[in-house]
């Protein structure tokens, strides 16, 4: 089977075994990879209702045909789990040298069961699995961490670990790798320390079955120069994501003070520009010609890789807005190895929960240090306060009441990354299907609606985008696995991703082929969700309520006056259902299951829930 | 007529600013800003009129705030 290396590493901590498993073909042509890997594997070997938190729960890196293949911006792994933040399947992607690592070990993807005796370190040498004490850096940082593995085995090792966050089961824990690389929004670093795992490192030495490997070199390496050439003349990693900030300003869609202002005076201080003219370094992933990692350094003088999210969630959205001070709550989210928009989104909740009443507390908008202090708390789960920001923002807003729901920024409980909605419909929706949760990745249609369309319309044409953008970005990108920042950002054409991943399997896909396995994800995830809540209904794909809210609309700027109009927005999900083959509750019909070949799947849901023919 | 006039992510590096004032003749399109502020006419971009985007033949009018921004895809 060329492309895949055909095997699965299956380790179980709690009895310190290890297997080498294979799949078969029609495995491969299935679920390609990454997130398709990742999505069967658990909806086959996960009992719904387990505690994601408990040793049940399994930790999944899955890797694409094309992870550690020299093809531009291939050096991403997905990390999955049942996600301790949202209740169901969860994933992410992140830059690690691991990907093309754990390929040449000779797997497509690790399984991790059952829970350690004590901290610990996988380490996995090709066919070596040891399972080596780690108590040394438990308790440390991310950073701290990484050095120490690079101290022992040089920094050309692939490496995934977690930080303090991890360790205290903070629901929004992320996995790390490299400088600044982070992945699993939705808490699935609490799932490596859940199971003591602090660190995985892998060695791989062996070559990646492929069709042709000498094509691919060639084509590959190509590529990547082009794609380099393509950025020096666009520009954009000069000042990365970074440069979209001005944009959401000035089209009202950043997020200010926990989402209720969408613009803000101040804002070009966090601006693309200054980040650019802050940079001490570039970070960025393996096999990348477009490094989008601006360094910066914080307040204390430490080194701070910044992105637009983490810079709006963590700057305006907290209405913080000197650049180091934000870089150091960056700075900070890394090093505790928690996700940084969940943590902007959660400390603004609770400054809105403070401020209107919700809840007693001391921590106001604008101040950058005690927002460094409750991070610190919210890492360690220290005291009453940790330990309510370590649950996010829809568990805290349950606790508190008060109707404070309908301003925590999340939907299914993944917290809202950085694009404030209140009059941007299409991009409401978007984050309302988004299947693990209000994640930008999987489509983000702003420009379009502002250029294409109406800002106004609530129309077919915007459920249809986002399916589109679904099915590339939540789809083709993380099954294949690789960055989609090439194509995105700097125009290279998406016809090369099937030519690339035929190359190395000799297959002959085209992009339908790519469609129908992305197709094939979303459903799981569909699947994962009712059968873990089988009372599920559209209410679940509703953005948060303030969106709707007359008494939140502007009042100047570009979008004085206007909100989500509740209704309509019902209307235009309909469309997104119609059109993807749901049914009313938002969850895909048999008839849907049938023809993208998921008969078995969808009877695996029957002792748990029904489904609409 | 007087407008001011931003320019957002890598076009600022083209234009050789990031915020100015300009006095224009009434008659100016944006796709006549576009090209005067030395943006290469097959880059893509999207331009807005106070905070609503604009078309390229729609002409620019008094005390407007435009910005020309790359289109971006959201990260
Ligand atoms: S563009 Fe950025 S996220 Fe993508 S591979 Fe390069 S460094 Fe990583």
């Amino acid at each position: 089977m060329n492309g895949w290396t055909g095997n699965i590493l299956r380790v179980n901590l709690s009895t310190k075994t290890h297997k080498k498993e294979t799949f078969t073909e029609e495995f491969a042509h299935k679920w390609v990879g990454g997130r398709g890997f990742a999505v069967k594997t658990l909806y086959d070997e996960l009992k719904p209702g387990i505690d994601p938190l408990g040793p049940e729960n399994k930790f999944i890196v899955a890797l694409g045909p094309i992870s550690g293949i020299p093809a531009p911006n291939t050096g991403k792994a997905v990390v999955a789990a049942k996600s301790p933040l949202t209740g169901f399947y969860g994933d992410g992607n992140l830059g690690t040298r691991a990907a093309e690592h754990l390929r040449k070990a000779g797997y497509d993807m690790l399984i991790v069961e059952g829970k350690a005796d004590r901290p610990t370190m996988l380490y996995i040498e090709d066919d070596k699995v040891e399972f080596l004490p780690a108590d040394e850096v438990w308790g440390k940082g991310t950073y701290a961490c990484n050095d120490w593995i690079y101290s022992k085995y040089g920094k050309g090792i692939g490496v995934l670990n977690i930080g303090q966050g991890g360790e205290n089961l903070n629901r929004f824990a992320v996995v790390r790798s490299l400088e600044g690389r982070a992945g699993g929004r939705p808490g699935i670093g609490a799932v490596m320390g859940s199971k003591l795992l602090k660190a995985i490192v892998v060695k791989g030495t062996r070559p990646i079955p492929q069709a042709d490997p000498a094509a691919m070199k060639a084509l590959g390496s190509g590529d990547l120069k082009k794609v380099g050439q393509i950025d020096k003349q666009t520009g954009w990693s000069i000042q990365s994501t970074t440069g979209v900030l001005p944009f959401c300003n000035e089209v009202a869609g950043l997020p200010v003070r926990n989402f209720r202002k969408t613009h803000h005076p101040l804002a070009w201080q966090v601006d693309g520009e200054r980040c650019n003219n802050a940079r001490v370094a570039t970070y960025g992933c393996p096999t990348c010609t477009m490094r989008c990692g601006i360094t910066v350094h914080d307040k204390e003088g430490h080194e701070s890789e910044l992105d637009y999210e983490n810079v709006a969630l963590l700057g305006p959205n907290l209405e913080i807005f000197e650049l180091a001070q934000m870089a150091s709550l960056n700075y900070l989210c890394d090093e505790y190895g928690l996700d940084t928009m969940s943590a902007g989104c959660t400390l603004s909740f609770y400054a809105d929960a403070i401020d209107h009443g919700a809840v007693d507390g001391d921590f106001k908008f604008g101040d950058a240090e005690r927002a460094k202090e409750l991070l610190r708390l919210a890492a360690l789960r220290e005291g009453k306060v940790g330990n309510l920001l370590a649950e996010g923002s829809r568990r805290m807003a349950r606790t508190f009441g008060h109707n404070s729901e309908a301003y925590a920024m999340q939907v299914k409980g993944l917290e809202v990354a950085a694009y404030n909605c209140k009059f941007i419909p299409g991009q409401a929706l978007s984050f309302g299907v988004a299947p693990i949760g209000a994640h930008h990745r999987e489509a983000w249609i702003i420009t379009f609606e502002i250029r294409h369309t109406t800002r106004e319309s609530y129309g077919p044409e915007k459920a249809a985008k986002v399916i589109e953008l679904q099915r590339i970005r939540g789809g083709l990108f993380e099954f294949i696995v690789s960055c989609r920042f090439p194509w995105i950002e700097n125009g290279w054409p998406l016809e090369n991703y099937p030519k690339y991943f035929n190359v190395v399997t000799g297959l002959n896909w085209n992009l339908d082929d790519m469609w129908r396995v992305g197709d094939r994800i979303y459903s799981m995830i569909k699947l994962h969700f009712l059968r873990e809540f089988p009372q599920a209904d559209r209410e679940d794909d509703y953005p948060p309520r303030i969106w709707f809210d007359p008494s939140n609309a502007d009042t100047e700027g570009p979008i004085a006056g206007k909100y989500l109009d509740l209704e309509k927005y019902d209307g235009m999900l309909q469309h997104y259902y119609d059109q993807r083959g749901y049914d009313r509750r938002g969850i895909p019909t048999k008839a849907t299951l049938h023809a993208l070949g998921l008969d078995d799947e969808a009877a695996a849901v029957r002792p748990y829930a029904d489904l609409t023919d | 007529m007087k407008v001011q006039v931003k320019v957002i992510g890598p076009l600022i590096y083209k234009a050789g600013f990031s915020e100015k004032d300009f006095d224009l003749d009434p008659s100016t399109t944006v796709n006549d800003l576009v090209e005067m502020i030395g943006i290469p006419a097959e880059r893509p971009r999207i331009v807005t009129r106070n905070g609503k985007a604009v078309l390229p033949e729609d002409r620019i009018e008094d005390g407007d705030k435009i910005a020309v921004s790359p289109i971006y895809s959201g990260g």
